[in-house]
């Protein structure tokens, strides 16, 4: 499965989220996540993925948006984003 | 001073999530006890508990779930039901003017317990991020107040088991005041998890499983008592200022006349006949009645050695020759105890008995205690001709004992 199907998939399972509202322009903030739930959904996307998402904030509006930043992390983790133990 | 009106009761419990359904199982001395089939609780030396059947998903959408506690969910879901009875458009009114109190004893329990999980049971660092939101004891409160954008004042109240009591008592005062003009008030909680319950297992506290009746398990003031068994859910009340409450035309449920507040200091657990006799002494003076004009007392009645009766004790002390003739019943014989949630389930139980003319019975009564020598309505409910005037009790370790009455309304 593709980045773009299992975070669908993800959103569908975790969120219950009907699968036609999940098109790349889909503002998260109406799928019902806001910013607060955005933080917690890339919680769950870093131990579904096992990738780290940059402490600083990356800017997240649509289900595009998140797609298009996995598919990237995916490609060229940063050095400072690798997965590590304790990092706070 | 104002007069204080009940307009709305919200009910999630384990004995249903209304108040009919509630009502129901009290009359007919139904248990919502039961053995604990699930591989969670297999550590537990008892295996009992009243859980409640509730479908969150009524509560809220998945993802606003994701930041609620199970605790939460049930303070929400039993919020709204006592709205809509109340008939209240929450959204015409000053939001200023109404508040929020609630009483819990362990807030988000569940979402703690699942953070202490992944740290010290998996190994593992990864907390979630809504751990401290989840599980902060003011949770539930303030997303009442998120839900229906009230302002007025949002408080938690946490003295263990007289919680709940202690935020409707509280409550009432400020509407008496004239402070606001509408309170939510009650409590919840959601225990039934397996660190809180080893907690309370490792206090001794917790009743011995009936080998031939799981549900019968817990026997206030029988003399077979073990003890309490723990229970979990959710009873809000809408207050509201009588005049205004007429005014709009809204059903009027009880009026909340009494509320004693007072303290055991002899010792962390131990209840005292002083203290919770001083509570129910206070709650009267408050309501501005003599003892014989109750007509039902629901009990703190835990089923613990302890508590029974010493309960019993304070109540002779309070009614004196009258206390053999009111009858005083302890129906965490068949919700369980609810801790912090207790107190309001059980405000909430005995204006809901007081409206029905029924006394609900303290069910599992079959062996009696001499040193509990009341008139506890065991195992039958009774049919009563017109109860005018209900008191509930609600003791608490840490001895905050807190003692709520009210009147029929005419």
């Amino acid at each position: 499965m593709n980045v773009h199907d299992r975070l669908v998939q993800l959103l569908i399972n975790e969120y219950k989220l009907p699968a036609e509202k999940l098109v790349p322009d889909a503002r998260l903030d109406e799928l019902g996540i806001d910013s607060l739930g955005v933080m917690e959904l890339v919680f769950k996307i870093e131990d579904d993925f096992a990738i780290q998402f940059p402490s600083d904030h990356v800017a997240l509006a649509t289900v595009g948006d998140l797609v298009h930043y996995v598919q990237s992390l995916i490609a060229s983790p940063p050095a400072s984003t690798l997965p590590t133990q304790t990092q706070s | 001073m104002k007069r204080v009106a009940v307009t709305g009761i919200g009910i999630v419990s384990p004995l249903g999530n209304s108040g009919d359904a509630l009502m129901d199982s009290l009359a007919h001395a139904r248990s919502g006890v039961r053995h604990l089939d699930h591989e969670t609780y297999r550590r537990l030396a008892n295996r009992i508990a009243a859980p409640a059947v509730f479908d969150p998903a009524d509560v809220a959408d998945a993802p606003k779930l994701r930041m609620m506690d199970r605790a939460t969910q049930f303070a929400l879901a039993a919020t709204r039901q006592a709205v809509t009875q109340a008939g209240l458009s929450l959204d015409q009114v000053d939001p200023s003017r109404v508040g929020i109190f609630l009483g819990t004893g362990m807030g988000g329990a569940q979402s703690a317990d699942d953070g202490y999980r992944t740290l010290y049971g998996e190994q593992s660092d990864r907390i979630k991020p809504f751990s401290v939101l989840l599980a902060m004891n003011n949770a539930a409160a303030a997303w009442i107040g998120l839900e229906y954008g009230l302002t007025g004042p949002n408080l938690t109240f946490t003295t263990a088991c007289s919680s709940s009591a202690v935020a409707i008592g509280e409550a009432a005062l400020r509407i008496k005041s004239g402070s606001t003009d509408i309170m939510i008030a009650g409590g919840t909680e959601a225990p039934l998890c397996l660190g809180p319950m080893k907690a309370w297992e490792a206090l001794r506290t917790i009743a011995t499983e009936d080998p031939s009746d799981p549900a019968a398990s817990c026997k206030p003031f029988s003399k077979n008592r073990s003890g309490m068994v723990l229970g979990e859910g959710a009873a809000i009340l809408v207050l509201e200022e009588w005049e205004a409450a007429r005014a709009r035309g809204a059903s009027i449920l009880a009026e909340v006349t009494g509320y004693g507040l007072a303290t055991d200091v002899a010792h962390l657990t131990h209840p005292s006949v002083d203290g919770q006799a001083r509570a129910m002494q206070l709650a009267l003076r408050s309501a501005e009645i003599g003892a014989a004009a109750v007509d039902y007392v629901n009990a703190h009645g835990t089923g613990t050695a302890a508590n029974d009766v010493i309960e019993s004790a304070a109540i002779k002390q309070v009614f004196g020759s009258h206390a053999t003739a009111i009858p005083v019943s302890s129906t965490k014989s068949m919700h369980g105890h609810l801790l912090g949630a207790a107190g309001a389930l059980e405000f909430a139980i005995s204006l809901l008995a007081m409206n029905a003319s029924i006394i609900p019975p303290t069910a599992h009564l079959s062996v009696p205690d001499p040193a509990c020598d009341l008139d506890y309505v065991p195992n039958q409910a009774r049919a009563h001709s017109r109860i005018r005037v209900v008191m509930s009790n609600s003791f608490a370790f840490g001895g905050t004992n807190a003692v709520l009455v009210a009147r029929r309304t005419p």
